[in-house]
Order: structure tokens, then C-alpha cells, then sequence
């Protein structure tokens, strides 16, 4: 099996090299006064290669091994960052404000990292599951669409069966239902109470109606079920893009607190542990 | 499977261009025109299509044709206008970023602000509470230290720290110059304790006098291998055992010291203690101090005291045994059993005891009282050459005792008196010398023993003389020496001891700890004995079972025993 | 007045002539050559007479001893004429690949693939003027324009180690390539001093043959000669048979040709309609005898077997395949049990099978087989047949779902089927911008496509063993790339004639309307925009292969080759 494989390698070089760190920091803690200095550096390397992951993917037609190994490479260093912080400031968050920052900013981005990961693991599978598989950007312009069959079969309705129930309960209940992307906090939590209310409004309607109308009626709540997967889809591939939205730029902070942070130790060490 | 929606219809004739940056303005309404904005996002469209002129065969002048593309709805009705333009003008739209554009943006602008907020924070009046690494000890907090080490900017951060004189480009120079510097990394590797650091000089401004643990110390340390700084509010931390023992669980370092040792003179090693302090030297081991220890409970050595069985040199004899336990003290003696408090007497701290002292302690039972028909008349205690002048003088003394002690009156009465005591006394002793030898070198075996200390109703001196207590050595001519007793201070002065800790116990008031819970005087008969616990009374207490700290520190300090005095506790 | 847009003429069928030094003189003396000579100029309609389908689709190459014409496995798309001396076709094993001097095809260098870096300034689809009239075919030609030409070094020592045949004046070979789009058969080189041969691209052929019924029938006649000749020999169980028995199992093989030749038209219209679907005709029945040894040697056919009251697709079988061994095999060993064929063979869309009766397989090719080679015997009770051995029961390996899924959508065409897993891709459309990055900004797929269950087919080309996108093409735009065998379009020879794009049964192709640097669309005198046809071209340019597949950070993306399931069932258990 592939994947098991992968994760198995990944692992396992992550627990060797790890344990190995642990252990040499165990051991030469007292003997190198510097030992952080250069756990540091060795923290900064392996973030930098991190970070460079971002470019890779712009340059996806030289031959630098494939997207997928740079994943799973940047998924157990970014574990081996873990280790490498914990050891570099001696299992604690550091008291200070500069330095308090700069391991929250640190842990920040290493918790959206996982939390991004756990996301592009579990959120496929749902949307899969729900069906319904549409491109991000054209979204718009499907839920248009429906707005638009919604609006045409409520008016419609309207001068077959001569009365205006259904253009009423469309203007009143579906109108901002069909105008753009709806419940999604919800979505994001598999809730599926808010359109499972707008359908039991429906049935509620049905009681009013006549034949004519009760089938234009079971069209609209067919759309209706329709946009809700359309809204599910909107939600979950704009949670799937976010993420990125707090990891991505952390980093580049990061990186900049790093460079201020090498200059302070040094300057104001001389010589502290 | 089933339950899966199915996928809506689109158009799949067109594209999706997600590494376009801009995105038609209309595209969140699904209208998105089929031009598209630019790549600097500015909207191309003018008009739903671009009139051709076209000129039929047999005519002069030609007509704008509608072009419109049948998709988009083939020609318009109305067609174009006579001068060529479409009659259908389309709005233009605000392009916006795509989503990945705007990430881009936003990227970029939290790293901006990043910069922003450091510099500001690193040039600001706040830069030093920012960038400092946590409070200082309670010592260095203060003004008082600031100001007594000169420093006047705010933050007194360049009290200890060089870089501190300047402002941020001074931080940047100064991180480049330090040695080892940030690309030095086989320097920073090295292994081995730091030498003197930039900031080691700034501590010994007001440190003066920093001095090393033992002469043969193979390293130099700096300050910051054991007291660091930063580590919160309150006193300083005290040095981890872990500190200690990189040195002294390290066989490596102590046999180097070792052979350190073998090249440096004695003397070397010599204790110097502070002015008017007696203390108790045990020799050196031979190879030092150099035991691998890892702590006190485990491997700490035996005290040398102990281990070694070494003798109070004193040469004043004691019996705490018999003072302790004798049951004829009660009848002199407030009719109660001696304790250890009654000679006994804490410092004013409580740390350590009084020295015992003659008059303080001993006096009240042994008192030097040779007459026992004048129990008032006592010998001065203290100095061999009064001792002599005193009995040499001895009917002058009969006149004074009486004229002031018994309240005589008039000088015959006087003389009389003190004539017939020195005649009864002679009766005693059959001659001066007699006497003075005997109060000099009577030690209880020879004259009458009587119970020393209490009257004798008997008449015979009470005090069995000098010797009983002190050495006495016969010199020629001259008063008998008495050697001096040996009464130091400090018994053992690698550690400190504090019994104000020990005698109270934590609660406070149950479990005091005895005396005899450690000193095992009423056992003791003889001045020789050194009346000090071994360790493992200590490490009932002083081991993870009992609970109490066993840290290095806690008894020991590191800095030199050689010329600094121990430091009060 | 505004500015009238801008404009250029639009591309036409013979703006790129096959040969545009071509002269008039040549061409009449062609004219009175055999064949050309006997047409009947009337047969040709207005709008492509004879003189210019010679004068646009044919060159004339003259060729010096040795010099190699055609290159065995070579994706070509043109029929030789030899109008005087000798060639050879090179029989058996074919020449070495190093004699061949295989043609390096033009990866992109390192400056180029990092100049791609600044694409994305470039506005959408945008070529300029001036490239879009340069002809690409000059990468056969060197610097002075004149052609590149290998010769073989040692011709007699060749015709003493290889078996040839000898082409004379007047004789077609290459007709095989140019007609069924397979890889050439066979190499060819020039045997004496001075040839003269005619090189007739396929549009030509076509043509040609449409309008004049003998070449028609002679092209058919030796292209069933050839081919057979050639495909018998590549089959494994006759390789060890002697030339005279091959000869006799020749003379026996039946030919079948099932289906519609152009039935991707059909099939897409009814498929989409959706409409029942398209006739499978059943070439063999389940439970009949078998009578013969069927060979597909082009298209494909489904193998089924009852299953309550359907049919159980089991598998796909393509060119190369072989039905109806084992059965005979089994009868030829153990007479005393026979049984019948164990699967229903349909043909999908379109297929070509030869037929080797059981009487011939009896008594010429199954005793000269070693043991070992023979299938294994199959046990079976009286009326129910076995069950499908692992190898040929596809649907064990991939999932029954699956296959009909593959097999209703006519996905085994593929060679490189985009295959997006849905449980894996967090639609982050990096494969979408690592495609544009490798095309100028232009990405060439659309991430899309017929979902079952958690794989989603993609519209991308596949790069079909079959591509019926390639005909109809007047122009020869879209062609197989000569060395990988991907199918590539050629955009400045493309006029935009839809033809491709109507023939695609899977959507892979789309039209885009071409624009200049500053983004405005193209346009011709009649404001009617420039299109151009595009699709995936598998990255031939780049060095890493497929840029969509490299970039897929989690794996989700592949390009699988359908053709045999093996690999297919290994990326789906990964």
C-alpha cells in the first residue's frame, strides 16, 4: 500500500531523528553552553526549507522530485521542527514579550499547519460523500442559475394557477436563500438543520397549493436541495483555501521576528547560555 | 454512493484560469464577461460586439454590420450606429483580485505590517521592557543598583549589557562582532564551559574579587554557567546541582584537577578565615576534593571529620556524659537535669552558638574557689600570670575580700582577718608553694577529690586546680603555661549550617529537632570527641525519602573558601 | 469611426502546403504518371481538384542509397509512392534503434523552462502575428531549410543480416500508417543509387482515395496484405511457426471489421442525449463453439458474462488481444470434455479482428507450441461455465462499478487518462496552474469531468490508442508526435475548423479564441474571432513529464494508462 508506506517511512525517519536529537541534547546540554545557538540554527534551516515549498510550487516544470514527495517532506520536518523547538528553548515558553511572541508565532504556525493537514484529509472525503462536485470559481454563476430557475418557476406559477402563494413564500422565505452563499459555519459542522427548515417550511406550504402548483413547488424544493450542496460546496473548498490564509503570511512574520530575534541573542548575549 | 448529488450542468467550453490575478468584477453575480480584465485589472470590455464595415458588391457605401458572436447571442437587432459604434454598450465592471491574488496581497501586507510593528517596537520607547527575556532577580531590579552603576538610560539594560549603549544599528554590530558570532558555528559547538564574557566584567564592576572555587580549578567559568539572569522576579535562583556536577560527576574534569593539584604548592590551599575566626581545618585528602559525586543522598563523601575519625584537639577536658547525665547536678543546679541551652547559647540569628566562654557558662559551678571557709574569695580565671600574682598576694587578697566582700570595717580588723585565713590556709596546704602548686597542677588524683563545683561543708577546696580542667605545663621561671583551649567557630567549613532551620521544625511547632538528634554529647566522656553526625543523619532529612532539598546549594558555596569569608545566612 | 480591430486573414486548408516548392512542372509530370495518370479528373470535385491535391498534399523526395524513408514505430502520417528505382522494407526484427538514429525530439532547455517563470504576465491564449504563421515542421529541417537526412552505412551487410522485401516503381507502402493511425510496421530505406519516391500525406490519401474507386481498392487490398503479414508475426503463439506455415495459416485467417468506422460521432450524440445506448453488435456468443481464434488488432471489444439476467463486464480487450485460446486449446488437449466459449465478445464502437479457424490452430500452430505456452486447462462442469481466471477478470481488480463505468464511457481508450481521486484532492487547482505554467499561462485541461464513485475522469486528452480526434483534420494541425506517441496539435497550422473538437468524445478539446499581446481578441475581415483548437499535449516540451501530475501535492492525480489495467489497479489500492 502506498500511502500506508509513506506514512510508515515519514515516521519512522521522523522517530530516529527525534529520539536521536532528544538524546544529544540530553547528553551535551551541560558540556555546550551554545547548544541552543545551534539547535537554532539548525531550527532556521529546517524552517527555511519549510518555507521554500511555496516556490517549489511555482516552478512545477523543473525537475525538483514531485509536489507530493515535497509534501510529505515538509509534513515530518515541520514534526521535526516541533522536536527541534521544544529542545531549543529547553521544553518552556519563554518569558519575555519579544520572545513570547515569537514562540506563540511559532506555534501558531505549526497548529495551522496540522490543522490545515487534517483538513485537506477529511474535508475530501465529505465532499465526495455529499456529490455534487463543482469548480470553486463557477459557483457564482451555477447558484445564478438556480436564482434564476427559482424566480422563473415562482413567477411562473403566478399566471398558471392564478394565484401567489408560491411567488409570496419565495420572496419571503427562498429570496435570500437563493442570493448567495448561505450557512456556512454550518456546513462546516455537517449541520444540516438550517435547509432541513427551509424544506419543512415547504411542506408546510404544499397545504395551500393546488396539482399545478404543488409540482412547481417540488421543482423549487428540488432546486432548493441543490443550492444547499452548492452552498456545502462553497463552504468547504473556501474553508480548504483559508487556511492558507493564517499559515501563509505567520510565516513570512515569522521569518522576520527570526532575523531580529539571531541579532538579539547575539548582541546582548556575550556569552549567556 | 447513491446519495451523492449529482454534479450541476456548466460550461465546459471554456477554461478555468486559476493563475489569472484578476478576475471579472461580475463574476461574483454569475455574469462574468468573456473578456476578462487585463493583467494590471483594468475592465476591456466597451461593447457587446465590434461593428464590421462591409460593402456589398454594387454599392458605393458601405454599412456597419452587428458581429456578435452567435453564442452570445448572434447580430443585435438594432444593429450598429451610423458611425460605427455598437449601439450596445456594456458597463464596465470592477475587477477584482482572484482569491489565490488576494492571499497574495494579504500575505504581503502582514508582512509589512510585521516590519512595521518591529520597528516601531525595536525603536521605540518601549523597545527594552519588549525585548527583554523576563524580569530580572530582585537585586538587579532596583534603581539603586542602576544608579549606582552609573547607568541613566531608562531600562538599565546597559549595565550588564554592551549593546545596550546603543540603539538598534548598535544591537546589529554588535551581534556580527561577538564572538563566537552567528556564522561561527564550529566556535559555537565547542564544547567546554565559556570563558569571561563582555558581560563577566560588567558583573564584577560591583562584584569585586571574583573568586574561583579551589586553586586547582582547571577551567575558568563565567559567571552565567551557574547564576543566571532573567529568570523571573525575586532573588536570584541559586545555582542548579546540575551546574555543580558538570564538574563534579565528571571524572574527566576532577582528574585533571587532580593533576592540577599535584603541581601547586601546599600552601596553596591554605584556609585564610576572616579576622578574630577559629575554625577548624581538617587536613586535605590527598587527591583533593575529587570524588565523582551525583548527590547528597547517594554518593556525597563522608564528612572528613567523621570519615576520618578525628579528634577534638582541644585541651580543655570535658565530660558532656557526666554533665549531662549525673544526677548530683540537679541538687546544684536549679534542682533540674543540665541542657543543652544552659551552656549552650545561639547567636543572634540563631545560625550558630555563642563560643562558651568561662564566665557565661562555666563559672556558676565552677566557680575557682580554693577556701572553702571563703567560698566568696575566687581565684581570677583566665590567666596563668594573675593566677601566680594572685596567690603570691594571696593575704592582700584575704584584706580586700574582707574590706569589700565581707563588709569589714577598719584596717587592723582587716589585717587580722586576712592574717589568720592565711594561717588556716597554710594549716591546709603546709606551704605557698604548696598551695600554688596545687592550684595549678591539681587535676583531682592528687589532694583531696571532692565534688568539684559544689561547697564542701568539708572545708577542702572545692576546686581541684587548673589541671583538672586545663593542661598545664611547668615552664622554668615564670607562671605555668596553660595551653589555650581550642574553641573554633566553625567546625566544618567546606558546608554552612543554619540551626535557627533545624531547630524549629517546618510546621513550627511540633518535632523540634534535639540536639542529640545530631550531636551525640551524652555519650560523649571524653573533649576528644568530635561530637559532629555523620551525613547519614543529615540524609534522613536531606534525601528525596525525607523530602527536605539535598540541592548542592544548599550547604555549599562555590565561591572561594580561600579568601572570602562564608556568607551569612 | 473606432478603430477597425485587428485583423489577419484566417488560415486556410492548403495555406501550408505539404511542399511549397512544389512546382507546376512536377506536377504534370505526375499527372502523367500511373496511378495518376488513369484518374479521371471529373471524379474530383470543384473545390479539390486532382492537380491541387497533388500540388498541396504530396512532395517528392529524392533519395540516395541507404537512405532511411521510414522508421519502424514511427507515428507517421503520410503513404509513399515510389515513382522510380528501389526501396526496402526492412522484415522480422526490425533494424536497431541505434542505426535508426532516432530523432531527438526538442525538450525545452533550462533558460526556456525557467522563462516560463514570467508567463504570467502574458495575457490569456495571446500569440503574436509572427508566430503564428511559423510552420514548426522546420524542426526536420536544418538551417538552410533543406531536410535532415539519415542513411544507413552499410546497406549490403544490412540486406545480408535482415529480411527484406523489395518495393518497386509504381508500388505504395506506408499506406498502413497514413489510414488506420497505428505506428509504423516497418523501416524502410532506399536501395538504389537515385530514388524517386512520392510522399503523399494522409488528407491526400484520403482524398484521393474517396474520389477514385481502383486506388481505393488496391490501397485496401495491400493493406490487408501487409498488415496481416506483419501482425501475425508480432503475435507470440506463431512466432515459432516456419515461413511455410505461416504461409498456410495466412492463406486460412479470415478478416472481420465490426462497428462503425467513424463511431465516435454516433456514440457521442447518442451518449449524450441520453439516449439508449449505442448497438453493440456481439461478435462471439457465450456458450457457442468456438470456431476459430479471434485477434483484435485494432478498436475494442468488450468481454462479458452472464450474470443473473445480464451481463457481467469483465474486462476490455484492445489491439493485440486474443479470444477464444484457451477454449480451443483446452478441446485440442482434452477431446473427451469439451467446452464451449466462456465470455460473450462485443465490439465497442469500432474493431478489427482477424479469425484463425480451430482447424488450422489444431493441425498447424497448437502442436508446434511448447507446453508451457499453452493456456491452462480450464475446469468446468457440464453446463456452467468457470469462473474467470484473475488475468482476465478486470472487474476483481479495479471494481465491477468501476469498469462499467470505464467501459460505458469508452475511457479505455486512454493512454493517459487524467484520473483526479476525490477522496485525496482538496481542489486546490494546483494542477490547473502547473498545466498553465507549462503552456504560456494557458492551462489545457479542465478540472472536471464523469464521477464514479471517488474517481473523477478529467477533461483531458487521453491520448487514445484510438484518436478519433485526428480525423477529419484538413490541415494535419493534430498529429502524433513522432517519438512518444502523444497526440499533439499543432496550433500554427490549425484554422479552427471544430472538427476535432466535434469529433472528441470526451470533451478534451475546446476551442479558444486567440489574442495578441495587449489581450485584445483576434479577428478576421468578418470580426468573426480567430480560434484556435487546444488541448493537453502531455508536456512534450517540458522535462518532467506530465507538470499536472508532479504537481499534485497529495497524490490525487494521475495519468493512467487504461489500456491495460494492471497499473490501474495499483494507483487505485495505494
Amino acid at each position: 500500500m502506498r500511502f500506508s508506506q509513506q506514512r510508515g517511512f515519514g515516521f519512522t525517519v521522523f522517530l530516529i531523528l527525534a529520539a536521536e536529537l532528544v538524546c544529544l541534547h540530553l547528553a551535551y546540554a551541560r558540556q555546550m553552553p551554545r547548544l541552543s545557538c545551534l539547535t537554532g540554527w539548525a531550527l532556521l534551516g529546517v524552517i527555511l526549507l519549510l518555507a521554500l515549498y511555496n516556490g517549489r510550487k511555482k516552478l512545477p516544470f523543473l525537475p525538483l522530485l514531485s509536489s507530493e514527495e515535497w509534501l510529505q517532506f515538509h509534513i515530518y520536518a515541520a514534526l521535526l521542527t516541533g522536536v527541534l523547538f521544544a529542545v531549543h528553548v529547553s521544553y518552556k515558553i519563554p518569558a519575555g514579550w519579544f520572545q513570547g511572541v515569537l514562540a506563540w508565532l511559532y506555534l501558531l504556525v505549526m497548529a495551522s499547519g496540522f490543522f490545515g493537514l487534517f483538513l485537506s484529509r477529511a474535508i475530501p472525503k465529505r465532499l465526495t460523500t455529499r456529490g455534487g462536485e463543482v469548480l470553486f470559481e463557477r459557483i457564482p454563476a451555477i447558484r445564478r442559475q438556480f436564482q434564476e430557475r427559482a424566480e422563473q418557476l415562482a413567477l411562473q406559477s403566478v399566471g398558471e394557477s392564478k394565484s401567489g402563494t408560491i411567488a409570496d413564500f419565495y420572496l419571503r422565505e427562498l429570496k435570500p436563500f437563493f442570493s448567495g452563499p448561505r450557512n456556512c459555519s454550518r456546513h462546516w459542522s455537517e449541520d444540516g438543520g438550517p435547509v432541513n427548515r427551509i424544506l419543512a417550511k415547504i411542506s408546510d406550504v404544499k397545504r395551500y397549493l393546488n396539482e399545478q402548483e404543488r409540482a412547481t413547488l417540488e421543482e423549487i424544493a428540488v432546486l432548493v436541495r441543490q443550492k444547499d450542496g452548492l452552498d456545502y460546496h462553497y463552504a468547504q473548498q473556501l474553508l480548504l483555501k483559508a487556511w492558507l490564509f493564517v499559515h501563509i503570511p505567520l510565516t513570512y512574520s515569522l521569518l522576520l521576528f527570526t532575523a531580529v530575534h539571531i541579532v538579539l541573542v547575539f548582541a546582548f548575549s556575550g556569552g549567556v547560555r | 454512493m447513491s446519495r451523492q448529488l449529482p454534479a450541476p450542468d456548466f460550461d465546459s467550453l471554456r477554461y478555468e484560469r486559476p493563475n489569472l490575478k484578476w478576475v471579472c468584477g461580475k463574476a461574483a453575480d454569475g455574469q462574468a464577461c468573456r473578456l476578462g480584465p487585463d493583467s494590471r485589472g483594468r475592465c476591456r470590455v466597451t461593447s457587446e460586439c465590434r461593428p464590421a464595415y462591409e460593402t456589398k458588391p454594387g454599392e458605393t457605401t458601405g454599412r456597419y454590420r452587428c458581429t456578435r458572436p452567435p453564442e452570445y447571442g448572434g447580430p443585435c437587432g438594432g444593429g450598429p450606429l451610423p458611425d460605427g459604434t455598437c449601439s450596445r454598450p456594456l458597463a464596465k465592471c470592477a475587477p477584482v483580485r482572484s482569491l489565490r491574488a488576494k492571499r497574495i496581497v494579504f500575505t504581503f501586507s502582514i508582512a509589512i505590517l510585521t516590519a512595521g510593528f518591529l520597528m516601531v517596537a525595536l525603536c521605540g520607547p518601549f523597545r527594552w521592557g519588549f525585548i527583554s527575556p523576563g524580569p530580572l532577580s530582585r537585586q538587579h531590579a532596583t534603581f539603586t543598583f542602576a544608579h549606582r552603576a552609573k547607568a541613566e538610560a531608562a531600562g538599565n539594560c546597559s549595565v550588564c549589557h554592551q549593546a545596550a549603549r546603543g540603539g538598534a544599528s548598535t544591537w546589529f554590530q554588535a551581534a556580527f562582532q561577538a564572538r563566537p558570532g552567528p556564522w561561527q558555528i564550529r566556535a559555537l559547538a565547542a564544547a567546554g564551559s565559556s570563558s569571561l564574557t563582555a558581560i563577566d566584567r560588567n558583573c564584577l564592576e560591583c562584584h569585586a574579587g571574583h573568586s574561583f572555587h579551589e586553586p586547582n580549578v582547571d577551567s575558568e567559568h563565567s559567571c552565567s554557567d551557574c547564576h543566571v539572569e532573567h529568570q523571573g522576579p525575586g532573588p536570584m535562583r541559586a545555582p542548579s546541582d546540575a551546574t555543580c556536577l558538570s564538574c563534579h560527576a565528571d571524572a574527566a574534569v576532577l582528574q585533571a584537577s587532580i593533576a592540577k593539584a599535584s603541581s601547586l604548592p601546599a600552601a596553596a590551599f591554605d584556609y585564610r578565615p576572616a579576622q578574630g575566626r577559629v575554625i577548624y581545618q581538617t587536613p586535605r585528602p590527598p587527591r583533593g576534593y575529587t570524588r565523582i559525586i551525583h548527590s547528597f543522598s547517594t554518593d556525597h563523601p563522608e564528612f572528613e571529620i567523621v570519615l576520618n575519625h578525628l579528634k577534638d584537639p582541644d585541651t580543655l577536658r570535658f565530660n558532656h556524659q557526666l554533665h549531662l547525665g549525673s544526677t548530683n547536678i540537679p541538687a546544684y543546679w536549679h534542682g533540674r537535669k543540665l541542657t543543652c541551652y544552659d551552656c549552650h547559647q545561639a547567636d543572634a540569628a540563631g545560625v550558630h552558638f555563642i563560643k562558651i566562654n568561662y564566665q557565661h557558662n562555666c563559672q556558676p559551678c565552677h566557680s575557682l574557689q580554693f577556701d572553702a571557709r571563703n567560698p566568696g574569695l575566687l581565684i581570677p580565671h583566665g590567666d596563668a600570670g594573675r593566677v601566680r600574682a594572685f596567690l603570691r598576694s594571696l593575704t592582700q587578697q584575704y584584706a580586700d575580700y574582707a574590706a569589700s566582700g565581707q563588709g569589714m570595717g577598719g584596717p587592723a580588723r582587716v589585717q587580722a582577718f586576712a592574717g589568720e585565713q592565711m594561717t588556716r590556709l597554710l594549716l591546709d596546704y603546709h606551704s605557698e608553694e604548696e598551695l600554688e602548686r596545687r592550684v595549678f597542677f591539681n587535676n583531682g588524683q592528687l589532694g583531696p577529690v571532692v565534688a568539684p563545683g559544689g561547697t564542701n561543708q568539708q572545708g577542702a577546696a572545692v576546686f581541684p586546680g587548673c589541671a583538672y580542667c586545663h593542661e598545664v605545663t611547668s615552664s622554668a621561671g615564670g607562671a605555668p603555661g596553660v595551653t589555650d583551649p581550642f574553641l573554633p567557630d566553625r567546625w566544618m567549613i567546606h558546608g554552612n549550617f543554619d540551626h535557627s532551620k533545624h531547630l524549629v521544625s517546618a510546621t513550627g511547632v511540633e518535632g523540634k529537632i534535639l540536639c542529640s538528634a545530631c550531636h551525640d554529647a551524652e555519650h560523649s566522656r571524653k573533649t576528644s570527641d568530635v561530637l559532629l553526625p555523620s551525613k547519614e543523619v543529615c540524609v534522613q532529612c536531606h534525601s528525596p525519602k525525607g523530602g527536605v532539598p539535598e540541592n548542592c546549594s544548599t550547604c555549599h558555596s562555590y565561591h572561594s573558601l580561600r579568601k572570602d569569608s562564608m556568607p551569612a545566612r | 469611426m473606432p478603430n477597425p480591430p485587428p485583423s489577419i486573414d484566417r488560415p486556410q486548408r492548403w495555406d501550408a502546403a505539404l511542399d511549397p516548392k512544389m512546382s507546376d512542372a512536377t506536377v504534370e509530370r505526375l499527372l502523367s504518371t500511373a496511378p495518376f495518370s488513369r484518374m479521371k479528373t471529373e471524379n474530383f470535385p470543384g473545390r479539390l481538384p486532382l492537380r491541387d491535391i497533388l500540388k498541396n498534399d504530396t512532395r517528392v523526395h529524392a533519395c540516395r542509397r541507404g537512405e532511411i524513408v521510414m522508421r519502424e514505430g514511427d507515428y507517421g502520417t503520410s503513404a509513399f509512392l515510389v515513382l522510380s528505382g528501389m526501396v526496402r522494407v526492412v522484415l522480422g526484427q526490425g533494424l536497431p534503434a541505434a542505426m535508426l538514429g532516432r530523432r531527438l525530439f526538442h525538450r525545452k532547455n533550462i533558460f526556456k523552462l525557467v522563462a516560463q517563470l514570467w508567463a504570467f504576465q502574458k495575457e490569456p491564449e495571446s500569440i503574436s502575428v509572427r508566430d503564428l504563421s511559423k510552420d514548426l515542421s522546420a524542426s526536420t529541417h536544418d538551417a538552410h531549410g533543406e531536410e535532415v537526412r539519415i542513411c544507413l552505412q552499410d546497406v549490403p551487410r544490412i540486406l545480408d543480416k535482415h529480411k527484406t522485401a523489395l518495393i518497386e516503381g509504381g508500388e505504395f507502402f506506408g499506406e498502413i500508417a497514413a489510414l488506420s493511425r497505428m505506428p509504423r510496421t516497418a523501416s524502410v530505406f532506399a536501395e538504389s543509387e537515385e530514388s524517386e519516391l512520392l510522399e503523399i500525406r494522409w488528407q491526400g490519401l484520403r482524398d484521393l482515395m474517396k474520389y477514385d474507386k481502383e486506388l481505393s481498392r488496391h490501397i485496401d487490398q495491400i493493406y490487408r496484405e501487409r498488415a496481416l503479414a506483419a501482425a501475425l508475426r508480432r503475435i507470440p503463439i506463431f512466432q515459432r511457426l516456419s515461413e511455410e506455415t505461416l504461409k498456410k495459416v495466412m492463406a486460412a485467417t479470415e478478416f472481420g471489421t465490426y462497428g462503425d468506422y467513424d463511431w465516435s460521432g454516433e456514440y457521442k450524440r447518442l451518449f449524450q442525449s441520453g439516449g439508449p445506448r449505442p448497438q453493440e453488435p456481439v461478435i462471439a456468443e457465450e456458450g457457442d463453439y468456438p470456431n476459430g481464434v479471434l485477434l483484435i488488432q485494432s478498436g475494442f471489444a468488450r468481454l462479458s458474462q452472464k450474470f443473473g439476467h445480464g451481463h457481467r463486464t469483465l474486462n476490455y480487450l484492445g489491439a493485440g488481444q486474443i479470444y477464444g485460446l484457451q477454449e480451443i486449446a483446452h478441446n485440442w488437449r482434452k477431446p473427451q470434455s469439451p467446452v464451449s466459449l466462456q465470455y460473450t465478445l462485443r465490439v465497442m464502437g469500432y474493431t478489427h479482428v482477424l479469425k484463425i479457424p480451430t482447424g488450422v490452430m489444431e493441425s498447424l500452430v497448437l502442436p508446434e507450441m511448447a507446453p508451457r505456452d499453452l493456456p491452462a486447462l480450464l475446469s468446468t462442469a457440464e453446463d456452467r461455465p468457470a469462473a474467470p481466471s484473475p488475468a482476465v477478470d478486470a472487474a476483481e481488480k479495479v471494481g465491477a462499478d468501476m469498469l462499467e463505468f470505464l467501459t460505458e464511457n469508452r475511457f479505455f481508450n486512454g493512454t493517459a487518462t487524467m484520473m483526479i481521486d476525490l477522496d485525496r484532492c482538496t481542489r486546490c487547482d494546483d494542477c490547473v496552474r502547473a498545466c498553465a505554467a507549462a503552456h504560456d499561462g494557458n492551462p489545457r485541461f479542465l478540472r472536471h469531468g464523469p464521477i464514479s464513485g471517488r474517481l473523477m475522469v478529467a477533461n483531458a486528452c487521453m491520448h487514445c490508442v484510438d484518436p478519433v480526434c485526428m480525423i477529419g483534420c484538413p490541415t494535419g494541425a493534430i498529429h502524433r508526435y513522432a517519438f512518444g506517441g502523444q497526440v499533439v496539435i499543432n496550433p500554427s497550422t490549425c484554422i479552427g475548423c471544430k472538427a476535432c473538437f466535434h469529433n472528441c468524445p470526451y470533451e478534451a478539446i475546446r476551442m479558444v479564441e486567440i489574442r495578441d499581446a495587449d489581450g485584445d481578441i483576434l479577428a478576421d475581415q468578418e470580426a468573426q474571432p480567430i480560434l484556435k483548437a487546444t488541448k493537453c499535449d502531455l508536456c512534450v516540451e517540458q522535462i518532467t513529464g506530465p507538470a499536472c501530475q508532479q504537481a499534485c501535492p497529495h497524490g490525487a492525480l494521475a495519468r493512467v494508462n487504461l489500456h491495460g489495467l494492471e497499473a490501474f489497479a495499483t494507483w487505485l489500492k495505494r
